[in-house]
């Protein structure tokens, strides 16, 4: 289909007997915020690990902007404008929450290795310029007091804010949010619900969110596509999900 | 004339134990400093060290031989400090780019079986070729004066040493506080996380793994050069578990505990090679004979503090940290950890 920025075409995933995703398709078209939902083990984390290259698919197709990109690599997709989250927080613990962003931002490809070495002028316009933009990021995300502070040693909120922060750094097209507000209270998962719908029309995003918490969902998500057991069993809006009687099927197990 | 008038101080057997001294800790401080950039920060576990070191020293070695007589010293010199280099760059690649792909302790294996391969060719080649068994003499090719003696050549090569481990230390120092050496921590930490957010893993550790090793050949052709001779038998498996030991006593990703840790192990070899001996030089506690016994079981005691370092302090005795942020620790105003105040 023409227009979509990204799509997920009939994939399957199955890790020896096991079908963990089964011909699933996804179609997300520039600036959708889509949601992704299923109970626990519904396969959705395993179908963000196929999109991003983390794992390979068994069989079917990524596309992006029409292209098959099923064969790049993980890092290729992300250069590709495909930037994550993670559900079990994966920052790079020993550095500071500033050199978590700086390390992402591509401007510091510019400057090779003997740059470096060699703290070369263009080293110095680099470091310059990727220290400003994450800088801007950590403030965007209101994260400005903690840049100096070992990412790992920051509260769980705000490192679920940093995630998104160096996922940013990338400058993305597509944003994959894997349960951004697990283990939040509910103000932080108000004050992330403004922040992901800012950030999507500030910066031009396409979102797609995984996330088991139904108001968070139902309340930022134009559509929703909900899996089970590896399947997708719907997909439409909040109101058409809530009423679906296979999703409820699927969430309070059927009467029958 | 500067320099030479420098150099006309006449070292006395204090001199030339001291001067000795610091050529060898200066050569396993490179040594140190190079399998910290691949071990230390770069997380990759290669065992394969020394056969990079071997391959420095051989390449220098044969350089020197074979343009002995028609490149004037200094040149000659430098000549074969760049084959050195380069010999141990390519070997680095060779094997870090099949080896780096793959996740594991793939790559300890890989480089033990490399280093050895290096050893025993060197061994086995035809003796008019690089010695044999037998060693390959490198001809002096850097003379402060004519005639020259021994305590000019000790003097000028623990200068030499010093400036060399002083720029190395400086260019580890800017490749970790550069982007590269950011994303090369990243990878270190979670390779999976690096790759999913545009850092090419295999590119960053291969061209660490590149650079660790072309800094060991550097240091190979230093202590070639020193030496005068060089054989197979002194790049062995026990010198590979020296260099960790400078690692992991002074710290993984630890520059200054590098240095100290070079020191430390060398100046207690040194010092043990003298228990018992009536005179001894300026700084060397008198040790009676009785000592001794511990001097052929250094190697052994060496390996024992290895293992229990592996076991207690996996991270090395700093740690990340370096010196004289602990000596401030100890000694500076106890300030309360940064983390306190940004949660005011």
């Amino acid at each position: 289909m023409s227009g979509a920025l990204f799509e997920v075409d009939c994939v399957t995933k199955r890790y020896g007997g096991l079908t963990a995703v089964c011909d699933v398709s996804l179609e997300l078209a520039e600036g959708d915020l889509v949601g992704l939902i299923g109970p626990n083990g519904a396969g959705k984390t395993t179908c963000f690990n196929l999109i991003t290259g983390a794992d390979p698919c068994s069989t079917g197709r990524i596309l992006w902007e029409g292209r098959d990109v099923t064969a790049l690599p993980d890092w290729k997709r992300a250069r590709l404008g495909m930037a994550r989250t993670f559900q079990n927080i994966r920052l790079w613990k020993d550095m500071t929450a500033l050199d978590n962003v700086r390390t992402v931002c591509r401007e510091a490809d510019e400057a090779g290795w003997l740059d470096g070495l060699l703290r070369t002028p263009r080293h110095r316009r680099v470091e310059k310029a990727v220290t400003a933009k994450a800088r801007a990021l950590l403030a965007r995300l209101d994260l400005e007091r903690y840049a100096d502070l070992r990412a790992g040693d920051l509260p769980y909120g705000p490192q679920r804010k940093l995630e998104i922060a160096r996922a940013l750094a990338l400058e993305p097209r597509l944003l994959l949010l894997d349960e951004p507000a697990a283990g939040m209270n509910p103000s932080e998962k108000q004050d992330l619900m403004r922040t992901v719908e800012r950030l999507r029309d500030e910066l031009h995003l396409t979102i797609l969110v995984i996330e088991h918490d139904m108001r968070f969902v139902m309340g930022i998500c134009r559509r929703i596509y909900v899996l089970d057991h590896g399947e997708r069993i719907a997909h439409g809006t909040p109101d058409e999900i809530r009423r679906n009687p296979d999703v409820i099927a699927a969430y309070l197990g059927s009467a029958s | 004339m500067g320099a030479s008038a420098f150099l006309a101080v006449t070292l006395g057997p204090t001199g030339m134990w001291w001067t000795h001294l610091l050529v060898m800790v200066g050569v396993y401080a490179l040594l140190g400093l190079s399998l910290n950039l691949i071990n230390g920060y770069g997380r990759m576990f290669s065992l394969g060290h020394h056969g990079f070191w071997a391959l420095g020293a051989y390449a220098a070695g044969a350089f020197t031989v074979h343009t002995f007589g028609e490149l004037p010293g200094p040149l000659a010199f430098c000549g074969s400090v760049g084959a050195a280099m380069l010999a141990a760059a390519v070997g680095g690649l060779l094997i870090g780019v099949p080896c780096l792909r793959l996740k594991g302790d793939y790559l300890a294996v890989a480089t033990l079986g490399f280093a050895e391969i290096v050893r025993i060719t060197i061994q086995n080649l035809p003796e008019d070729f690089l010695g044999g068994n037998i060693g390959l003499t490198v001809p002096r090719v850097l003379v402060v004066r004519s005639p020259d003696t021994k305590g000019d050549f000790q003097l000028l090569w623990a200068l030499l040493l010093l400036l060399a481990v002083a720029l190395v230390a400086l260019l580890v120092r800017n490749i970790v506080r550069s982007a590269r050496g950011r994303m090369l921590l990243a990878v270190a930490q979670d390779e999976t996380a690096a790759g999913l957010l545009g850092i090419n893993p295999t590119r960053s550790k291969v061209a660490t793994f590149v650079l660790g090793s072309a800094l060991a050949g550097l240091a190979g052709a230093l202590y070639a050069h020193y030496q005068g001779t060089i054989a197979p038998q002194e790049f062995t498996f026990l010198e590979m578990v020296k260099m960790l030991l400078v690692v992991v006593l002074g710290g993984l990703g630890s520059i200054t505990g590098c240095l100290f840790a070079a020191f430390l192990l060398l100046y207690v070899e040194q010092v043990l090679q003298l228990a018992g001996q009536e005179t001894l030089p300026f700084g060397v506690p008198p040790l009676p004979a009785s000592w001794s016994w511990l001097a052929s079981w250094w190697s052994v005691v060496y390996a024992l503090v290895l293992v229990l370092l592996m076991i207690f302090r996996p991270n090395g005795l700093l740690g990340s940290r370096e010196l004289p942020d602990l000596l401030r620790g100890w000694f500076g105003r106890r300030k309360p950890p940064d983390s306190a105040e940004a949660f005011r």
